[in-house]
């Protein structure tokens, strides 16, 4: 076990390196020039010269990223190119804490709703109640998230007024207030992931309540739910478990269109000004959150998976 | 006519205000007029009002005399104390806080709630000795501005008092930094501060508009401390003159808090705490207005502003308003290097359904040049309002040779301004023109299509590859000097469109340096001529800048550059 | 969404076992598409991309007003932000140009973009996974820990930020894209040509001394093309997606005033909260049936082709 974190966090690492790679060499290829913007209009060229000096920006490529290694290995970000004298790390960490909240509703009224769905289905399998249940995920899934944010928004937002339009919470907003504003978008994330979700519940739990291990217990005297409880969810909820992990990396930074719909800020939101500024510090460091949060989560749901299911752990490490 | 009152008054003036006072009694210009261009050149309000009262009142003349631009909200009359939030633009991403380089509606007003300019704003949304200046008055021929400065204005950081060596360094800073309203007007060391009371301002060449661009309507001339250094942001060092402290900075929400400044020379302000609080889209802040999650907003359009506008309790503030949107061709490097072509343009543009569709009527038809009919210098009978003509559009085509009528609009995402370029290519569309439209950030926009930056070798040549054809959003100003020198003067620091006419230069000049209203109007016939023939960039109209806020509170000023000045406001509680 | 990959927890395998003589496969293949051009779900969705594939291809059969087109009624004014009505079933937008015509004329764009991307994935990942597959080694494991970089970042993400460097034409668009789904369309496809290379046709014909080249191509090639169908119709679905959200973003092909579902989104939402929400909503409900569409389809050929 010990050797298979280690070798997960070493091929982790080379990961990151070969993404910080790429993501330098986009900002480098840049056509703006992030010291022409940051001094304005008016300024003169040896402003221009001069706040590309002070920005690292002359050296030679490889110096460059060499500096941007060191930064990222010793956590110092650096500072915002568009928001002088701001820390890198002080912009992402309230976006990505902004994320977080987000992310964590969403899972956790997904999760369940999709996973009870796709029981439900098996269970029922094959009758209109597992048809509507499969045809309901079909249909929601892989709609733009953002497409279903503008039609939860007008429904509910605006015509019902159940629930505020645009994420903005207060200030003074206690825990519950906050939820209230992020209900909409969690929403529009369930629809993006029930259907896929429900249908592999629904494969894993086909497979398990036919089993033979289900047929024994039904035998000895087992009730259906009895041996959904014991058996089936084990069984169902390692593939969710496994594609909850592959996607934080788009929850966490890929939710950029339904970010912008219920003007959320987000980390989505955070690297899109940022590619936009363009503002190289903060689209790097944001960039390599959003991958450090993949890989974090990945490991985690392979060792979820692992401690559930004995057998898998013989071919954890081959992946 | 009290003529001997008149002498007196005529005696005791310099030439600049003599001939304003002539014009007047000699009915040359109205009584608004009158009393817009007084304060200007520094005429007190007592002053003017005895010589209105020398002159006898007459019904006749009091043509717009009376008018209520709604600026403000009246005194303040609710309680003391509270928190007021306003609802601002969110800065754009480029400068950051700071003074001398900030470009945007949303920065300006976060940033002009601490420091202060030397000329502020009046009730009737003209400049007034509301602020760091108490009065000021030109030379003889107007090349020397003395301003008297305010006793008792201190420096939050330093608690200094203001002086004006301060004043000396924010226009040597101005001149450095290239501000778009004092270049080319003063230079390097123009300030003398011998006496610290005074700032004794020496121009290049003589310039009858000189308070305004010190004032609140250049909204990069704030007064900083002599040792503020170049590139220092607001949030790095928070300090100013102002009402308000700076408690706090969010760059990523964009939201300022302040507090009261005890030391304030004004007074204490009704409210305890102010918080400006940015939204990067003009819906969402009109949709926590009507929520009435805040309090004042700063900026609205009529499109999706519907719903303020039918408010009964929400109060609408239509500052005076020269704001536009300026369509400027390339002339030098485009494909529109003819002015026939440009023509063309402007002939195919349904002016009646870009007021109608995009502004509901709130604006004012614009004749391809940037001077607004309210201008006491403005000819009305230079240049006759051009209407939609496809025929002439079709035949300037033609004789200008150019066939290849393929093009694209590029513009930034602001207001109305994409819906205004769909309007254009749909327009153009009728007379052969084959536009497509490129939006882009609005930082994207300013940063690389509008003026990517001068020239290396060719003075002018001041915007070096700015777009074809494009869309720029001009701010309000009260005089049209920036729209005339920076926007198209040669080598002019936001000519996007490289226009270089020695013949409008020198006109431009002879406005400036006029002090008197009827060389001001003279100047002004033909520079309106010379752009409506040569059409380097074109003007279909200039809209109302529209703000608001509730009517449980009152007291707030605002101006169509973004400020919202709440150091008299107050708020029911 | 990050592309979930399709050979996870559903599918039984690419392949029905051992090799079938090649006159079995053609029969099972002309009764497998029997069997899909008579499935409910197929039908509903084959419809709806008919009628949209007809709306990109001749959109003047649907609407008199053209995409960029202001509403004139008979007294020459305009209606710009008016609600649905006899004038203009869906309303007009900002300026006054019919949302209807702008639904239809909103299609070809989408329609042509995606599916291209979708083509250009297949085909790459197809060559790469089979490579990969076949000759394992350190060329695999080199290509491996690549695809993982990029799969672990959310398309989009890399998406905007190529578009912003390389600009925002059609042709950047559609090879970002397709070049961000090869990845995932490679590792499907390794895994299915790992399970193949072990059976014992690819064994005969190693010992018959065929070349890798000719094994890959002329043997294994034809019994994975199950997968590469259900590949690529999935792949159109989150094509369609990565298309529509840039657009929305405003980093969409060419010309922004031409029709275009995520770009009317875009223009439209903030005035949802005001009152006008059909500017954003018929678009939002176009892409949304699309999206279903393609999303039956290839529902029912997985099921056909996998069973």
């Amino acid at each position: 076990m010990v050797r298979f974190i280690v070798r997960r966090l070493l091929l982790s690492i080379v990961t990151l390196f070969i993404i910080l790679l790429v993501v330098f060499a986009l900002t480098r290829v840049f056509p703006s020039d992030p010291a022409k913007q940051l001094a304005g209009p008016f300024a003169s060229e040896e402003r221009v010269a001069q706040l590309t000096e002070s920005l690292g920006l002359d050296d030679p490529l490889p110096t460059q990223f060499f500096r941007l290694v060191r930064d990222v290995v010793t956590l110092d970000f650096g500072e915002s190119f568009s928001q002088p004298g701001v820390r890198v790390i002080d912009l992402v960490r309230p976006a990505l804490w902004n994320s977080a909240k987000l992310v964590f509703l969403a899972l956790m009224i997904t999760l369940p709703l999709s996973i009870v769905g796709g029981i439900v289905a098996a269970r029922k399998k094959d009758t209109i109640i597992d048809r509507s249940i499969v045809s309901f995920g079909l249909a929601s899934a892989s709609i733009p998230d953002f497409v279903s944010g503008v039609l939860l928004q007008f429904i509910i937002g605006v015509q019902l007024g159940w629930l505020p339009s645009i994420s903005n919470a207060p200030a003074d907003a206690g825990f519950f207030g906050q939820l209230e504003y992020i209900l909409l978008p969690a929403l529009a994330i369930l629809f993006v992931y029930f259907g896929y979700i429900a249908r592999i519940t629904r494969a894993g739990a086909v497979t398990a309540l036919d089993s033979d291990y289900a047929r024994t217990a039904y035998m000895k005297g087992m009730s259906t739910s009895e041996v959904v409880r014991k058996h089936v969810l084990k069984n169902a909820l390692q593939p969710t478990v496994a594609v909850t992990g592959t996607q934080m990396g788009y929850l966490f930074g890929g939710l950029v269109g339904l970010e912008r719909v219920f003007n959320y800020p987000g980390l989505g939101n955070l690297i899109l000004r940022a590619a936009l500024a363009p503002d190289f510090p903060l689209l790097q460091t944001s960039v390599v959150a959003v991958a450090v949060i993949f890989m974090i989560a990945t490991l985690t749901s392979d060792l979820i998976i692992a401690w559930m299911n004995p057998r898998a752990r013989l071919d954890v490490g081959e992946n | 006519m009290d003529f001997k009152r008149f002498d007196l008054m005529r005696r005791n003036v310099g030439p600049v205000e003599l001939d304003l006072i002539e014009s007047y009694a000699q009915k040359k210009i109205n009584r608004r007029d009158f009393v817009k261009r007084g304060t200007i050149v520094g005429l007190s309000a007592p002053f003017m009002g005895a010589v209105i009262a020398a002159c006898g009142s007459d019904a006749a003349e009091e043509g717009a005399g009376t008018d209520t631009e709604g600026t403000g909200s009246g005194a303040a009359t609710g309680t003391v104390g509270g928190n007021l939030i306003i609802g601002n633009q969110f800065g754009d991403a480029n400068s950051g806080l700071d003074p001398a380089t900030m470009l945007d509606l949303g920065t300006y007003n976060v940033v002009s709630q601490c420091f202060e300019y030397l000329v502020g704003l009046g009730d009737d949304g003209n400049i007034a000795a509301t602020a760091l200046a108490t009065s000021w008055s030109p030379n003889a021929d107007g090349s020397v501005w003395t301003f008297e400065l305010r006793d008792g204005p201190v420096w939050q950081g330093s608690g200094e008092p203001l002086t004006s060596a301060d004043v000396a360094a924010t226009m040597d800073r101005a001149v450095e930094f290239g501000n778009a309203g004092l270049a080319g007007v003063i230079g390097e060391g123009s300030v003398d501060a011998s006496d610290p009371t005074k700032a004794v301002i020496t121009l290049l060449e003589p310039n009858g508009n000189f308070p305004v661009l010190v004032s609140l309507f250049n909204t990069q001339s704030l007064i900083t401390p002599a040792d503020y250094s170049t590139g220092t942001t607001l949030d790095e060092r928070p300090d100013g003159t102002g009402a308000w402290k700076l408690d706090s900075f969010d760059p990523t929400t964009f939201v300022a808090t302040y507090s009261r400044n005890e030391n304030w020379w004004g007074g204490s302000t009704n409210l305890d705490t102010i918080e400006l609080r940015g939204f990067s889209d003009i819906g969402t802040a009109v949709t926590a207005m009507s929520s009435r999650e805040i309090d004042v907003i700063q900026n609205f359009s009529v499109i999706g502003g519907e719903g303020l506008l039918n408010d009964d309790s929400f109060n609408v503030l239509t500052p005076p308003s020269s704001n536009h949107r300026q369509v400027p061709f390339n002339v030098q490097q485009g494909k529109w290097n003819n002015p026939q072509i440009r023509q063309a343009l402007a002939y195919t543009f349904d002016r009646e359904q870009m007021v109608n569709t995009l502004f509901a009527g709130r604006a004012d038809i614009a004749n391809d040049h940037p001077i607004t009919s309210g201008l006491p210098f403005f000819d009305a009978d230079a240049t006759p309002q051009r209407t939609r003509d496809i025929e002439m559009a079709k035949q300037l085509i033609a004789d200008s040779g150019i066939t290849d009528l393929t093009g694209t609009i590029e513009c930034g995402d602001l207001g109305e301004i994409p819906e205004f370029a769909q309007i254009i290519q749909q327009n153009a569309a009728e007379a052969g023109f084959d536009f497509q439209v490129n939006v882009q950030s609005n930082s994207t926009f300013y940063g690389d299509s509008w003026c990517p930056g001068p020239s290396e070798t060719d003075p002018n040549l001041p915007c070096d590859g700015s777009a074809d054809l494009d869309i720029v959003d001009w701010g309000h100003r009260p005089t049209p000097d920036i729209f005339l020198g920076a926007a198209l003067s040669s080598g002019g620091v936001w000519n996007g469109s490289n226009y270089a006419n020695p013949e409008f230069d020198q006109k431009l000049s002879d406005y400036r340096t006029s002090v008197d209203v009827a060389g001001q109007k003279e100047a002004i016939g033909s520079i309106q001529s010379i752009l409506h023939e040569d059409a380097p960039a074109l003007y279909a109209y200039f809209f109302n800048y529209l703000a608001g806020h509730a009517d449980t509170v009152s007291g707030v000023q605002t101006t169509a550059l973004g400020h919202v000045i709440v150091s008299g406001a107050s708020k029911d509680a | 969404m990050t592309d979930i990959d399709n050979s996870g927890a559903e599918t039984e395998g690419a392949s029905s076992g051992s090799m079938a003589p090649a006159q079995d496969r053609k029969t099972v293949k002309q009764e497998q598409r029997k069997e899909l051009f008579a499935t409910p779900s197929f039908i509903i969705g084959a419809v709806i991309l008919s009628f949209w594939v007809l709306c990109s291809i001749v959109p003047g059969l649907f609407t008199k007003w053209g995409e960029n087109e202001v509403i004139r009624l008979a007294d020459g004014s305009t209606i710009p932000r008016t609600g649905p009505g006899a004038n203009a079933w869906f309303g007009t937008d900002t300026i006054g140009n019919d949302v209807f015509a702008r639904v239809i004329y909103g299609a070809d764009n989408v329609l042509i973009n995606a599916p291209i991307s979708a083509l250009i994935a297949v085909l790459a990942g197809a060559v790469l996974g089979l490579t990969m597959g076949y000759y394992r080694g350190l060329v695999d494991e080199i290509l491996s820990r690549i695809i993982e970089a990029i799969l672990s970042l959310p398309v989009i993400l890399l998406a905007l930020m190529v578009v912003v460097v390389f600009g925002n034409s059609r042709i950047v668009i559609v090879l970002t894209i397709a070049a961000l789904f090869t990845p995932v369309v490679a590792r499907t496809v390794r895994s299915a040509v790992t399970s193949e290379a072990q059976l014992d046709y690819v064994m005969s014909a190693k010992l018959r001394g065929e070349s890798g080249w000719f094994i890959m191509m002329k043997e294994i090639f034809p019994n994975i093309t199950n997968v590469l169908i259900v590949e690529f119709t999935v792949r159109v679905g989150y094509a369609i997606f990565t298309v529509a959200t840039l657009s929305f973003l405003g980093l969409g092909a060419g010309d922004q005033s031409a029709a275009d579902w995520g770009v009317d989104i875009a223009n439209g939402y903030s005035l949802i909260q005001s009152g006008q929400w059909w500017i954003s909503i018929f678009p939002a409900l176009a892409i949304a049936s699309l999206v279903i569409s393609v999303n039956l389809i290839a529902d029912s050929i997985e099921k056909v082709y996998n069973s």
